[in-house]
């Protein structure tokens, strides 16, 4: 009884033996269907052994290399003292081991299968058959790398580049202990200090990079000098008026060209200078409008010569939040900067389309602006200067000037700025003080709405009053991408009850990026105290250059 | 006899066991250095030529996997299923693998010339990899990681968008004024769409328009993938193109030389870094029109949306400005350092914290949208140019 359980308990052994050992053969024989890496199964198993050489002694520090042998991804494991090594990770599939010593691939074995949440153990043996077999595989991979080098050395012909290291000065912060001994890291004792330090980078640059990165380093501390020349040509036509004094079809001409240097020269601080020369004759040199109908022509007193009308010098502190500009300044250019009507350069021509004829500002003059823009939204500036070029001191000419500014979108419009100005000037013995406010409002992107209100007050006499309004386009309603067009009116009155209503439309064309020309045609419509009304047309053409 | 039968019998069914066991014993994690892709913020280091993993609970740096000498990678990109981490070596003309779990340089594959910005299809079966000076896509097939196609025909193709069910890619071409579609089925080049065309005063300024050409450098998608906004700079508009009938239905006139449009995560507006004019431009989606042009800052290389807010990152003044993306208003901006470039940013998929690459301090800033506050994380490796994060809604670069 004994022997036969023996028996059946043998039978069942080598069935089962064998079975198995044909499931093994099956396996070895039928190819292996690569597992593909099926987005979202990152399946892992892994492959470990021990390495020993010939004479059986475990090899130490030797890189095994494991290579997928579907998609060619490379893994690498080292020995330990052991000989041991690990892969704890590889992605399922087919594997070529091999083990590289002295150069020398010693050991090649293909097709090491990885299965998920699996280890496989493969024990290496470096002999002379394995490097034999080895050296086989490897010769048929170096015909393919040479291959390779080859479309490398195409490729790197293609384009010519520069590999030496460069060098940079970085500015860095160290630490510096009670022996003057400096330290990358905080040590105890030491104290944080600012140096500098040269470091070597390794970016491979074509020449072309390299000359523009030269080309740009060497144009920052240059000086900049900026050009901007316009010739404006007004025809005059009297639509109101019998005074024959009044002058009727006359043209008028004026050029003027300003030249700007601008340089950095410290940190955050910049130096500028605006030197501006008119020669010509604006309409305002024959008919006696209550403004300027050339706005070119405001605050420079001299025409035909040379005028100095700003030089300054800015710096920007407290994270460049507070910017101060101190120097010959026009007050007009920092306060009351209305998106639409700013700009006698681009938009309007006529001087009460550009500036709040209550600012009162009469001539340029040495003086400082600070401006404060926390970046919320809110902007807040104050400034002052001289006005009065005669004057002998500061305190008998002190013009100055607050605002406050606001840009938000509103009621779901694109954005609006809004400002509210107060000014003071005790150049005369009379003006005294002055309030305004100065919208500019987006109705679309391509439609906007300004205006301005502005008034001022006198010691023993009444009020003057400004205001304006208009619209402005850009973005749409044009002819071409960066046009920009616009109509407004103004209408200023003074306490004497001399009175101008004035409107101006103008279409401003981009003709390139540093050239344009605008058309534009003004009406002015005079009422001088004690005097008749008179009116005149104005078409006119401005042509202008910035570069 | 039978007991040495015995013996053997039983000698063999164990050392048969011992073996089954040794060889079912399950993977330990060794080897395993990201079990988390979702966790790791990976940062391109030009200089160092390598691709930075920094563990996003710890900041503490993983690994870096140096790609080889003069590399410069430039762009990195997870694979959607998270497996691969690749990127494109600039000077190499090659891209590179790398397996996430182990976080070692698997794969180096020759690419067509100057390869940059890249994608994934979503199903992660295909990457496609944008080769400026090649005027080419490189096509790789993430199974057998190998580059199968370089299909031709683009002008300095930049940024390439994929439909979220695969069918087609849109490409970029910064020296052209046109979207290229790809047909991902066949990796063909299916159709040019024109953006916007030439103003007829083109002709008088031969400096701006034959001297160097600034186009598309994306076309992004809107939050349901059916639209796509092309922002291009020489133009200075945002073309809306419909995905159905690959045709631009609506033009929106932005800033001057936008750099390229950034999508809210909403999916309620876009917004276009304006750096002739130092502005930006904000575009309804609904409306498609401009909701708001607000100040920014010079130079602008990126922008990035956590918390309710826009970060925009103006590259060389050291700060980023804030806006508040409910009131469209400015909202401050961070002083990150003086005298240093920032480069781009991801943001975390919480929607709070932007991670910043610095170059020149070789660091990664991290800002916390919670309360604007700024952590540095130094020595991420040389000139770290740009950061990723899996399932980043900004992920972009320069």
């Amino acid at each position: 009884m004994s022997s036969q359980r023996y028996r059946l308990a043998l039978v069942a052994a080598v069935a089962f033996m064998m079975l198995g050992s044909a499931a093994a053969a099956r396996a070895q024989q039928a190819p292996q269907a690569p597992m593909p890496n099926m987005p979202g199964m990152d399946m892992r198993g892994g492959i470990r052994g021990t390495v020993r050489g010939a004479n059986k002694a475990p090899v130490a520090d030797t890189t095994v290399i494991a290579v997928n042998a579907v998609n060619g991804a490379r893994f690498e494991a080292m020995t330990d003292a052991q000989g041991n090594y690990s892969f704890g990770a590889l992605p399922v599939g087919g594997y070529n081991v091999t083990v590289v010593s002295d150069g020398l691939t010693a050991f090649r074995r293909q097709g090491v299968q990885v299965t998920a949440d699996q280890n496989v153990t493969l024990d290496i043996t470096l002999d002379a058959a394995s490097a034999q077999q080895a050296a086989d595989a490897e010769r048929q991979e170096l015909l393919q790398q040479v291959a390779e080098l080859k479309q490398r050395v195409t490729d790197l012909e293609s384009t010519t580049v520069l590999s030496e290291p460069e060098t940079r000065v970085r500015r860095v912060e160290v630490f510096v202990d009670e022996n003057g001994q400096e330290h990358d890291e905080q040590v105890p004792g030491s104290k944080p200090a600012i140096t500098y330090r040269r470091e070597r980078v390794y970016r491979r640059q074509t020449i072309s990079e390299k000359i523009e990165e030269a080309l740009a380093g060497a144009e920052e501390h240059n000086v900049k000098i900026g050009v901007d020349a316009a010739i404006t040509t007004q025809f005059a036509h009297k639509t109101k008026g019998d005074d024959p004094a009044l002058v009727n079809h006359h043209a008028y001409a004026l050029a003027s060209a300003d030249l700007f240097f601008t340089a950095g020269i410290a940190q955050n601080t910049v130096f500028f200078a605006d030197i501006v020369a008119l020669s010509g004759s604006p309409p305002d040199a024959e008919i006696p409008s209550l403004t300027l109908l050339n706005g070119y022509t405001a605050r420079l007193v001299r025409q035909n010569e040379l005028n100095l009308r700003e030089v300054w010098l800015r710096t920007e502190l407290f994270g460049q939040r507070l910017a101060l500009t101190t120097g010959r300044l026009d007050l007009t250019n920092y306060f009351d900067a209305n998106a639409l009507s700013n700009d006698e350069s681009t938009q309007f021509l006529s001087d009460a389309l550009v500036n709040n004829q209550m600012l009162g500002l009469s001539s340029n003059g040495t003086g400082v602006a600070a401006e404060f823009d926390p970046k919320n939204g809110f902007r807040f500036k104050f400034g002052l200067q001289q006005s009065n070029t005669d004057a002998t001191n500061l305190t008998e000419s002190l013009f100055t000037l607050s605002e406050v500014g606001y840009t938000f979108t509103p009621f779901s419009l694109p954005e609006g700025s809004y400002r509210l100005w107060f000014r003071t000037d005790n150049t005369t013995d009379l003006i005294a003080k002055a309030v305004g406010i100065s919208v500019d409002q987006k109705l679309t992107n391509a439609v906007g709405l300004f205006a301005r209100y502005g008034t001022q007050g006198f010691e023993a006499d009444g009020r003057d009053h400004y205001w304006s309004a208009g619209v402005g386009f850009q973005h749409g309603y044009i002819f071409n991408p960066d046009d920009t067009w616009g109509i407004g009116y103004a209408e200023t009155k003074f306490f004497g009850s001399d009175r101008e209503k004035l409107v101006e439309g103008y279409y401003n064309l981009l003709l390139t990026e540093r050239l344009r020309l605008t058309f534009n045609v003004t009406h002015a419509l005079e009422e001088p105290a004690g005097g008749a009304k008179f009116g005149y047309l104005l078409p006119g053409i401005r042509l202008q250059a910035s570069f | 006899m039978l007991h040495r039968a015995r013996r053997l019998i039983f000698g063999s069914l164990l050392a048969a066991g011992v073996a089954a066991a040794a060889a079912s014993a399950t993977v330990d994690a060794q080897g395993v250095l990201v079990s988390d892709p979702t966790k790791v913020v990976m940062i391109v280091n030009r200089d160092s030529n390598d691709i930075g993993f920094m563990d996003i609970t710890t900041k503490k740096m993983i690994k870096n996997v140096f790609l080889g000498n003069n590399v410069n990678p430039h762009m990195v990109m997870m694979s959607p299923d998270g497996r691969y981490v690749v990127t494109g070596g600039t000077r190499a003309n090659k891209a590179y693998i790398i397996d996430t779990k182990t976080l070692q340089l698997v794969k180096v594959i020759p690419t067509d010339i100057a390869p940059e910005h890249l994608a994934f299809s979503p199903d992660s079966r295909w990457y496609y990899q944008g080769n400026p000076d090649g005027d080419s896509i490189s096509v790789i097939d993430m199974q057998s990681l190998s580059k199968i196609k370089t299909i031709p025909g683009f002008v300095e193709p930049l940024n390439v968008t994929f439909l979220p069910d695969g069918s087609k890619a849109y490409v970029g071409n910064y020296g052209a004024h046109w979207v290229g579609v790809i047909d991902v089925r066949r990796h063909e080049l299916l159709k040019k769409i024109q953006v916007g065309s030439v103003p007829a005063v083109a002709k008088l300024d031969p400096a701006k328009y034959l001297g160097e050409i600034k186009g598309i450098n994306i076309a992004a998608p809107s939050a349901d993938g059916r639209y796509l906004y092309a922002a291009d700079s020489d133009l200075a508009i945002v073309g809306v193109i419909d995905t159905r009938e690959d045709k631009v239905i609506k033009t929106i006139r932005v800033g001057k030389d936008p750099w390229r449009i950034y999508m809210s995560h909403d999916g309620k507006y876009g917004v276009t870094a304006n750096n002739g004019d130092e502005t930006i431009s904000i575009i309804d989606t609904k409306s498609n029109s401009v909701a708001a042009t607000l100040e920014a800052g010079p130079n602008m290389t990126g922008i990035n949306f956590a918390g309710g807010k826009a970060y925009v990152i103006s590259s060389t003044s050291g700060f980023v400005y804030v806006y508040d993306m409910s009131s469209l208003k400015p909202a401050g901006r961070i002083r990150i350092g003086t005298n240093i470039q920032l480069e781009t940013a991801t943001t975390d998929t919480q929607d709070r914290k932007i991670y910043l690459a610095e170059s020149t301090n070789h660091e990664v800033v991290i800002i916390d949208s919670k309360d604007n506050s700024i952590e540095r994380v130094k020595n991420v490796g040389l000139f770290p140019w740009g950061t990723h994060i899996m399932d980043s809604k900004d992920n972009y670069c320069h």
